[in-house]
């Protein structure tokens, strides 16, 4: 077989221009830290969201116009899938930075590098959405996940942050090396890096293969935080600065649903019998260990930490389904979680910013203090439970319609049973935020930025609950990409 | 055409005003209260028009309105109603209306009461009207949450709540927020209430949603359009008796059918009176009607195999709940198991069968709501008086409140059944239909009548009669316009209906006529099935 030679013609350069600006935009904020001293942190905050708001737009036209292709030698794809997360990845950053803007005020130190890092973890999982082969996945994957080694530390004075940088790096970098080590077994049985070569070539099930594909889903149940391999999620979200933890606890659990998407469903769709007993067998676990651990939770970020395992056994129900119907519910539930967890989240970080506390206890009463807050905390904590007109109750119907249409009567019985449980411990908050006197009665006063962050996780929250038709239409067309699949 | 959008106007004039309470300070109680007024009298007022312009003559499922929600789910915002959704339709929203001046003087946090009181208000009725079961389900699972919000931030402590306080730890705070609290018996402060409550009805949901999808997934036409299903859908029998198993399952407990009845005596209890009157009026319903909805109409073969089970618990039902009444020493649980032993005769007259039970029993759906209602804003406005509901701690209220004992003796008259009031309409038609199928469980129930008789009289004596209490603090009748008026509405649709049920009874027979014509439609196959069988077999015989 003769190399390939490539021509910079072939790059089709239109294809990761979006990313080429984000790196440019990345540098300028950087720069504009460096070099201009004076300029306020909060306005370098506002450049970098605008910024990411053209960037988002283009990348809407381009979803308008059908733009799509390979670049690099088919290592990178842009196709509606790829759009449908990159727009996802640019609107939740967007919102993480207008809820960062208060609590960084409050660092004393390194608060412009901040949103350069954000930046820069945003245009990681950018690629890592678009990864089209196991080489690329794997550097993309870690590209990304390198911006938030360095964010989880970033409170370098407190114990708690940089103990869950340690457990973060640590564990990363072992998952990594599951994944490498999966992507060469999975080499040598397949003779290709690429997905599409691999596709069109199913290689025979064999044990190497299955070995691969093992390590290869240990190393990204990692990266999701899925039972069994879920350790360092409630430590991390605790230690980490809350608007670290808001982001790490959507933006890349979905990019990395991204790349999983691909590899299952775009490369080994042949070998659906290899691996849905290992997806049934995760998701069955991280769902109920997930929310019987939520229960005698203390601390909020905890809580929600478990909740959040437990979001991603639910998503993972979507996956073993192995159908388009099931995709789809999975791209429809990650809309609908990103609103509500960054929501709770921004909520989390309003409280703190005042008090400095996390703790369950401390929220008691919020409804005296700031009723604005505490009907956010509701309305997110009853989606994240999928109660009607909310977002999370189309998006568990849906995900569990996929999986009734396959016969997976006891995963859907599971998940309806943590259901119950989920509704236990989130009316557990809203007792304490309604029902409790709390012990101080000082208003708690909402900045700008926030508010609009928590009135566009409100907005997000209803919207998709009373009207989720286009976001549907949208999960549909990204899930097109995925040719082989059965209708449901 | 008004006809088109009439459903819509009931359904979302709630809402809508629930939108718009949210942007009007707490402080401005006048302007919230007149808001709440407008927008839940609107609702009253169209479905009032809703239950007279309702064509008898034509039946069937009116004043239609759909529109796709969703393609791709095979989800339409399908509204309409037939003969039994329209009478209910009009006492959730007459219960609404009447709980907006029932709560009238509620000091904390009004407008957060009345925009619960909204969305559930129009929850329940969107559950009435709606002819998808996706929305069926959506509206169902929506009216949960407002009653936990209710409980816990406007509940009462029930009784020996002190006692546990005292012995178990101060505050009772962390007894009530262990995870087996459930497991416990500590039974009396409003959050247990509220969590049983919810957790119960949540666990009835989620199976109810279960089948719903198994209905959706089998019926294999990509929709949730309850009649397409009924019409095309091709579920076999085994099939129809999962779903029937999963939906019954679903959707009992809210009707509190005898094994999962335990919450509902506590939740009323603890609940502010507005609360308990929807809930006791037409939430609770909610569970037959759409075991009607469902899985009458979806499923006559497994319905039929199922309700002489159904039969045997309504009578455990009547006498449990009957007995229980008796023994209790709380106003408000004793007319929260009293409302347990009446869904026995509802139950009962489902499980007929035949035209006129099956009318009774939706009659009778009717007229609990209107004795429910008055009897708990009644139990309301006297624990707001005298800050109790203990029975023997009250007496004598006749000399202070001569109206509101008028009007429990009138609610507690017309829900054991004196004739006048429409309960009495309902059991007679409940007894008649039930007698030809199942005697025995008749006798039981009318004689259980006795019980209902024995401690509403009782109840009536000790509170109202004899010498008024010394201990109690200064009290006064309900004398305020907007403390009678729902009284006095509840006691006219009380009456009225109870002396002149015709139109009543018509307009519900034509709900119930084409859901029995299904059941004979489901025999004749069944039985043609049958004789083509045996005509096969013997043709093989004779071969």
């Amino acid at each position: 077989m003769t190399p390939e030679i490539m021509s910079f013609s072939d790059l089709n350069l239109k294809l990761i221009a979006p990313e080429l600006w984000m790196t440019l935009l990345a540098c300028v904020v950087l720069m504009m830290d460096v070099f201009c001293p004076k300029l306020s942190k909060p306005k370098l905050a506002y450049f970098s969201a605008a910024g990411m708001g053209l960037i988002t737009l283009l990348i809407i036209s381009y979803g308008i116009d059908g733009v799509g292709g390979t670049s690099f030698s088919g290592m990178f794809v842009l196709d509606p899938l790829a759009i449908f997360f990159k727009v996802f990845i640019l609107l939740s950053t967007i919102l993480m930075i207008l809820a960062s803007i208060d609590a960084m005020e409050k660092i004393p130190y390194f608060r412009g590098e901040y949103y350069f890092l954000l930046l820069f973890s945003a245009l990681g999982m950018m690629f890592m959405v678009s990864a089209n082969d196991f080489l690329s996945l794997f550097i993309t994957l870690e590209f990304s996940t390198f911006g938030f080694y360095i964010l989880v530390a970033y409170l370098r004075d407190n114990l708690k942050s940089n103990e869950a940088a340690i457990k973060f790096f640590i564990l990363g970098a072992l998952s990594a090396a599951l994944i490498a080590y999966g992507i060469s077994l999975v080499y040598g049985e397949a003779g290709t890096l690429l997905f599409d070569k691999i596709a069109a070539n199913p290689p025979t099930s064999s044990i190497g293969l299955t070995i691969g594909l093992l390590f290869i889903f240990i190393g990204i149940g990692y990266k999701l935080g899925a039972v069994p391999f879920h350790v360092w999620v409630p430590d991390v979200y605790q230690g980490a600065p809350t608007t670290v933890t808001a982001y790490l606890s959507v933006v890349p659990k979905a990019a990395t649903f991204a790349i999983f998407l691909r590899v299952v469903f775009g490369t080994f769709l042949e070998l659906k019998t290899d691996w849905q007993w290992m997806i049934v067998s995760i998701a069955v676990l991280s769902m109920t260990y997930g929310n019987i651990t939520a229960i005698a939770q203390k601390n909020m970020k905890r809580l929600l930490a478990y909740s959040g395992i437990s979001h991603i056994g639910t998503l993972l129900i979507g996956m073993a389904a192995g159908t388009a119907m099931g995709v789809e519910s999975i791209l429809f539930y990650i809309l609908t979680y990103l609103f509500a967890n960054i929501g709770a989240f921004v909520v989390v970080i309003i409280f703190q910013n005042l008090t400095d506390k996390d703790e369950i206890e401390d929220f008691t009463g919020l409804n005296r203090r700031s009723p604005l807050m505490a009907f956010a905390m509701l309305i997110f904590l009853l989606s994240l439970a999928g109660v009607p007109p909310l977002a999370g109750f189309i998006g568990k119907v849906y995900v569990l319609a996929a999986a009734m249409h396959q016969g997976l009567i006891f995963i859907v019985v599971v998940a309806l049973i943590n259901m119950v449980i989920s509704f236990y411990y989130y009316l557990i908050i809203v007792k304490k935020i309604y029902s409790v006197e709390p012990k101080e009665y000082t208003p708690i006063h909402i900045s700008t930025p926030l508010k609009v962050a928590l009135y566009i996780s409100i907005a997000g929250v209803i919207l998709l609950g009373i009207w989720p038709n286009p976001f549907i239409e949208a999960s549909v067309t990204a899930t097109s990409v995925f040719t082989n699949l059965m209708p449901k | 055409m008004i006809s088109n959008y009439l459903l819509l106007i009931i359904l979302f004039a709630p809402f809508l005003g629930a939108t718009v309470l949210f942007f009007i300070p707490n402080t401005q109680k006048d302007v919230v209260r007149s808001i709440t007024v407008f927008f839940s009298g609107v609702s009253l007022l169209a479905s009032l028009f809703l239950f007279y312009s309702f064509d008898i003559s034509q039946g069937g499922y009116q004043f239609i309105s759909r529109t796709v929600w969703s393609e791709t789910l095979g989800i339409s915002f399908y509204l309409g109603v037939d003969g039994i959704g329209a009478p209910m339709v009009l006492a959730s929203a007459l219960l609404m209306f009447c709980g907006v001046f029932v709560s009238w003087d509620v000091k904390d946090r009004l407008k957060e009461f009345y925009i619960n009181l909204l969305i559930l208000g129009s929850a329940t009725m969107g559950v009435y009207m709606s002819l998808d079961l996706f929305f069926l389900f959506f509206f169902y699972e929506l009216s949960v949450i407002p009653m936990y919000l209710f409980l816990i931030m406007w509940g009462r402590h029930t009784k020996g709540y002190k006692d546990m306080k005292g012995h178990i730890d101060m505050s009772g705070e962390e007894k009530r927020n262990s995870v087996a609290f459930f497991l416990n018996f500590n039974k009396n402060s409003k959050e247990y209430a509220a969590m049983k409550l919810t957790l119960y009805l949540s666990l009835g949901a989620v199976v109810a949603l279960l089948g719903i999808l198994y209905i959706y997934v089998q019926s294999g036409l990509n929709t949730f359009d309850l009649i397409a299903i009924a019409e095309k859908g091709n579920l076999s029998l085994e099939v129809k008796e999962i779903a029937f198993i999963l939906i019954f399952i679903g959707f009992a407990p809210i009707a509190a059918i005898f094994p999962f009845h335990s919450w509902s005596p506590v939740g009323y209890a603890a609940a502010p009176p507005a609360a308990s009157m929807m809930h006791a009026g037409v939430l609770k319903k909610l569970g037959h009607f759409t075991i009607i909805r469902i899985c009458f109409y979806l499923f006559p073969e497994a319905t039929t195999k199922w309700m002489p089970l159904i039969a045997i618990l309504c009578v455990i039902n009547i006498v449990y709940g009957g007995l229980v009444a008796f023994l209790q020493k709380d106003t408000k649980f004793v007319i929260g198991y009293s409302s347990v032993g009446h869904m026995g005769y509802i139950f009962l007259g489902l499980a007929s069968l035949n035209t006129i039970g099956l009318t009774g029993a939706v009659f009778f759906l009717y007229a609990d709501a209107m004795a429910m209602g008055l009897l708990f804003a009644l139990a309301g406005f006297i624990y707001y008086q005298t800050n109790t509901l203990d029975i023997p701690s009250l007496g004598g209220l006749v000399h202070k409140m001569p109206f509101v004992t008028l009007c429990f003796v009138v609610g507690g008259a017309a829900s054991f059944g004196l004739p006048g009031g429409m309960n009495f309409v309902g059991e007679v038609m409940v007894f008649m239909g039930a007698w030809e199928v199942y005697p025995i469980q008749t006798i039981i129930a009318a004689l259980a009548v006795v019980i209902t008789w024995a401690y509403y009289f009782r109840m009536t004596r000790t509170m109202f009669f004899g010498k008024l209490n010394p201990a109690l603090p200064d009290i006064r009748d309900a004398r305020t316009w907007y403390e009678r008026l729902p009284l006095v509405l509840l006691v006219f649709f009380t009456l009225f209906f109870g002396i002149f049920p015709g139109r009543f009874i018509s307009v519900i027979e034509k709900g119930v006529t084409p859901i029995l014509a299904r059941f004979d439609r489901s025999a004749e196959n069944s039985a043609a099935q049958k004789t083509a069988l045996t005509v096969k077999t013997g043709d093989e015989t004779s071969k």
